[in-house]
């Protein structure tokens, strides 16, 4: 009894996930066995406590806007070792030591992803090609590209080495998740195998949950 | 001088376009949160863009309206779930990959080519996808596209003083991401139908100084 009730409350993230109001974005991440989450509705007065959280979700379709107002909560938040996920356009300067930029000068028909280093596994468990091909198509993905920290590990890189998904666990005493804009989710759909964007996400939650995590140590 | 309010919910697509130097003398971003009656008292036209805050528009819908009774031109576009606006949307799943899986089947079956925005466009160029229909709108509203089973996809009306036009389809925001390469088509016509100036011809480029420090917000 002892050790069941350890481990749900050593291995249970809680993460905080923030919302622009898009139709749906709560059905992209529901609450299981590792993860519970807590949706903060961005309004004008937008300033959260992140500190009760482990993990800081900002989906695709955010507001960067918002973000930039709370950019040194933020930087406090990993500072005390938590974590976030980024996998949208953050055009404003709110990630510690990593900027997105928008690119459209290359045609997605040359789109390709190419693996870096992977120290955690996080490319494990999906085909790289469903990242980059749908119906045959490339480049359906991903837009732009990220301006990495110095010392963080590049995950994937595109045809012209321009970083696609980060992992900086060296700017700031967390750990960050980055992707270069697309959907990742953590959902599985009855009947269907996961994608590879939940399982990209769900491995990174994996690596979070048998880590310590300062809320809960 | 921009003359285009584009509602800006934080979103990157959003902050592609109205930055791209191609259209940034044509839109002026207002950011949702801030929207007031001072901030589009000199504009001629508003856009409403997909993956916009329906919640906040609905409690500020008094100042679209009074935009509108001022004889100006409104555009909606994408989906638009909420009571704000006069009439009913209905979502449907998004098909990207019509044109590969069966191209002679496209999302929008007619489409009323006399109106400004569609003169000389190809029926490739009015239609890439759509998210989701509109099964009732004002009684006298006119029917601009409609998809085969007869649902509405784009419709005008000027019941309440100026132009009111709503579209299920997303051009801003697709337009932004720059995966679909011939939009430049319809965002330049209805960019033109909006603020009065035709966008310089030629293919939408980025401003990478709009990204980062130097963001625009």
């Amino acid at each position: 009894m002892t050790f069941w009730f350890y481990l749900f409350f050593t291995l249970m993230l809680q993460a905080l996930l923030i919302s622009n109001g898009l139709v749906g974005l709560d059905n992209y991440y529901v609450s299981n066995e590792l993860v519970h989450y807590t949706t903060c509705l961005i309004t004008k007065d937008f300033n959260p406590d992140l500190m009760p959280y482990d993990l800081l979700v900002v989906p695709n379709g955010s507001d960067h806007v918002a973000m930039l107002k709370i950019k040194d909560k933020v930087r406090a938040f990993l500072g005390a070792g938590r974590a976030l996920v980024c996998c949208d356009g953050w055009f404003t300067a709110w990630v510690p030591g990593n900027q997105w930029v928008m690119d459209n000068a290359h045609r997605t028909q040359a789109v390709r992803y190419f693996p870096g280093p992977d120290r955690h596994g996080l490319l494990q468990g999906f085909d790289l090609e469903d990242l980059i091909f749908s119906h045959g198509m490339s480049g359906w993905w991903a837009c732009g590209y990220i301006r990495a920290a110095p010392g963080a590990e590049v995950l994937l890189a595109d045809t012209w080495q321009r970083p696609i998904v980060v992992l900086d666990e060296t700017t700031t005493a967390g750990r960050v998740l980055l992707t270069a804009s697309g959907p990742l989710a953590d959902v599985t759909y009855a009947g269907q195998s996961d994608s590879a964007l939940v399982t990209l996400y769900r491995n990174f939650i994996r690596v979070l949950s048998t880590s310590k995590i300062p809320a809960h140590v | 001088m921009s003359n285009i309010g584009l509602i800006f919910n934080g979103v990157w697509s959003h902050y592609a376009l109205a930055t791209a130097p191609k259209y940034r003398d044509s839109y002026r971003l207002l950011y949702v949160h801030d929207l007031n009656a001072a901030a589009v008292q000199d504009l001629a036209a508003l856009v409403i863009p997909f993956q916009s805050n329906q919640a906040v528009l609905t409690e500020k819908k008094e100042i679209i309206y009074d935009f509108l009774r001022a004889g100006k031109k409104v555009f909606v576009e994408g989906d638009s779930r909420t009571s704000w606006l006069p009439a009913q949307w209905e979502d449907r799943p998004v098909n990207n990959y019509w044109w590969v899986t069966d191209p002679n089947n496209p999302p929008v079956a007619d489409t009323d080519f006399s109106h400004p925005v569609y003169q000389g466009l190809t029926p490739r160029q009015a239609c890439w996808h759509t998210h989701g229909v509109y099964t009732s709108v004002p009684a006298a509203a006119a029917i601009i596209q409609t998809n085969a089973a007869g649902d509405v996809i784009t419709w005008q009306t000027h019941e309440f003083g100026g132009t009111l036009l709503a579209t299920t389809l997303d051009p801003i925001v697709e337009h932004g991401v720059q995966q679909i390469t011939h939009l430049d088509n319809y965002v330049d016509r209805l960019t033109e139908w909006l603020g009065g100036v035709r966008p310089a011809p030629g293919r939408m480029t980025i401003d990478a100084a709009a990204y980062g420090a130097g963001a625009q917000v």
